[in-house]
């Protein structure tokens, strides 16, 4: 398929690969972020870090938007699930994501009417199909997904459907990544920046990376090639001494992002004052809630979220995962009491999960290297 | 995706990927799409129209 089988190309991918070795200084350590977790899958799926120099280390953020929920809200939308006349409906991977007392799935099994849906359009579907319903969606996503949601309470809002709201759980890349930077206990050399959501806010955003940090920044497309050429591009403006940010994907992100997609968001949305984030704990200003044009299709409001915080399972070391300063087989119930099938961390569950991410591609690689 | 046929008025197009699955998909943000447009869709929106490479 157009766009995708060009990125794909074994023989350029080993091309690009010597052209990343022969730009890194040998002796040198360098330690790369990506951002998104769409990108920590792309490098197990295609084993990009196999073809990385042993000196070139790709750390995993906090882009991943299941794996930022904190568990409080996953227990506010069980209470919410389990009100009677609601259809609670929900993307697939949050399903699973444990609550302090189960997880989606447990509470449907228990009888509440709890439902997949792939788009919020399909909850608004089923909004106009169930009109003696209250049908509930649990929004979640980076400004990837919440034009979508945004679109979508727009829509409803003009077919005047009363039965059909909200809970806004939308996350905002760049205070997260600016709390990363003054965390005290990362060293980073660059970033691959979030392909997807700068298709909505555009490249500009990440420019005071290398203007306050002094750090590099190549936001970048998901095929294998699309990241080892942002890895090249970051090696590159490193070893020239060069600090900006560059956009390996312009066939996909325009400089000044989705202009409309902008306009829709700030007509329905505003930023919450404070937003916990799993793992990260409290960020400023790092999350949107719906504007007071739409507080009326607020699940929040309209079903009194019962908003009760819940500490992370001592266990569970996501937060140090989402910050990069463990990897995933260094948490201690890695592979074991942690599973995509029992999860205790949310970096288990999602597919964009940097543990389900190594669970399912990397772990036996691990394996033959210890052995 | 690839958009198979676009309902302007609505804003919807319906569109198909590369395993042939069909969904129908909001193209507000993006403006006005024609058959054999190839745009990237998440969560059922499509946030903008590829372009290729010069």
């Amino acid at each position: 398929m157009r766009f995708v089988d060009e990125f794909r190309d074994a023989a350029l991918g080993r091309a690009v690969a010597g052209e990343i070795l022969s730009t890194v200084e040998p002796g040198r350590h360098y330690k790369v972020m990506e951002v998104c977790g769409g990108h920590t899958h792309s490098i197990y799926k295609y084993g990009v870090d196999n073809l990385l120099p042993e000196n070139v280390e790709l750390v995993h953020g906090p882009g991943c938007p299941v794996c930022v929920i904190p568990m409080g809200r996953v227990d506010d939308g069980i209470a919410i699930a389990h009100q009677p006349g609601v259809i609670f409906t929900c993307f697939g991977d949050m399903l699973r994501v444990p609550g302090s007392d189960g997880t989606f799935l447990d509470a449907k099994a228990q009888g509440a009417d709890i439902r997949m849906v792939y788009s919020p359009l399909d909850a608004l579907r089923i909004a106009r199909e169930n009109p003696d319903r209250e049908v509930v969606f649990f929004a979640i996503g980076f400004e990837t997904t919440a034009p979508s949601t945004a679109l979508t309470l727009k829509r409803a809002k003009q077919e005047d459907l009363r039965n059909f709201s909200c809970v806004c759980n939308h996350v905002t890349i760049v205070p997260p990544l600016r709390a990363l930077l003054e965390s005290p206990d990362l060293r980073l050399d660059g970033f691959i920046g979030p392909g997807h959501v700068s298709t909505v806010v555009g490249v500009r955003p990440f420019e005071f990376i290398p203007v306050d940090y002094g750090k590099p920044v190549v936001v970048a497309g998901f095929e294998p090639l699309d990241i080892l050429q942002a890895v090249h591009m970051i090696l590159r403006q490193l070893g020239e001494g060069r600090c900006v940010v560059e956009n390996q994907y312009a066939r996909v992100v325009h400089w000044d992002g989705n202009l409309r997609a902008l306009e829709v968001m700030s007509e329905v949305f505003e930023l919450r004052p404070h937003f916990e984030w799993r793992g990260l704990g409290f960020i400023s200003q790092s999350a949107l809630k719906l504007s007071e044009a739409y507080a009326d299709l607020d699940a929040e409001l309209r079903f009194s979220a019962p908003g009760v915080r819940v500490a992370d399972p001592k266990a569970c070391q996501c937060g140090e995962v989402l910050k990069g300063v463990i990897k995933p087989f260094e948490c201690k119930v890695f592979g074991t009491a942690c599973t995509p099938e029992h999860a205790i961390g949310t970096c288990m569950v999602s597919p964009e999960g940097a543990c389900a991410a190594y669970y399912n591609y990397g772990r036996f690689a691990k394996e033959r290297e210890v052995v | 995706m690839l958009v198979v046929e676009a309902e302007a008025e609505r804003e919807l197009a319906l569109c198909e990927d590369a395993e042939g699955s069909r969904q129908t998909v909001d193209t507000g943000i993006v403006g006005p799409v024609q058959a054999g447009d190839a745009v990237l869709v998440h969560a059922g929106t499509a946030l903008t129209v590829l372009e290729a490479a010069a």
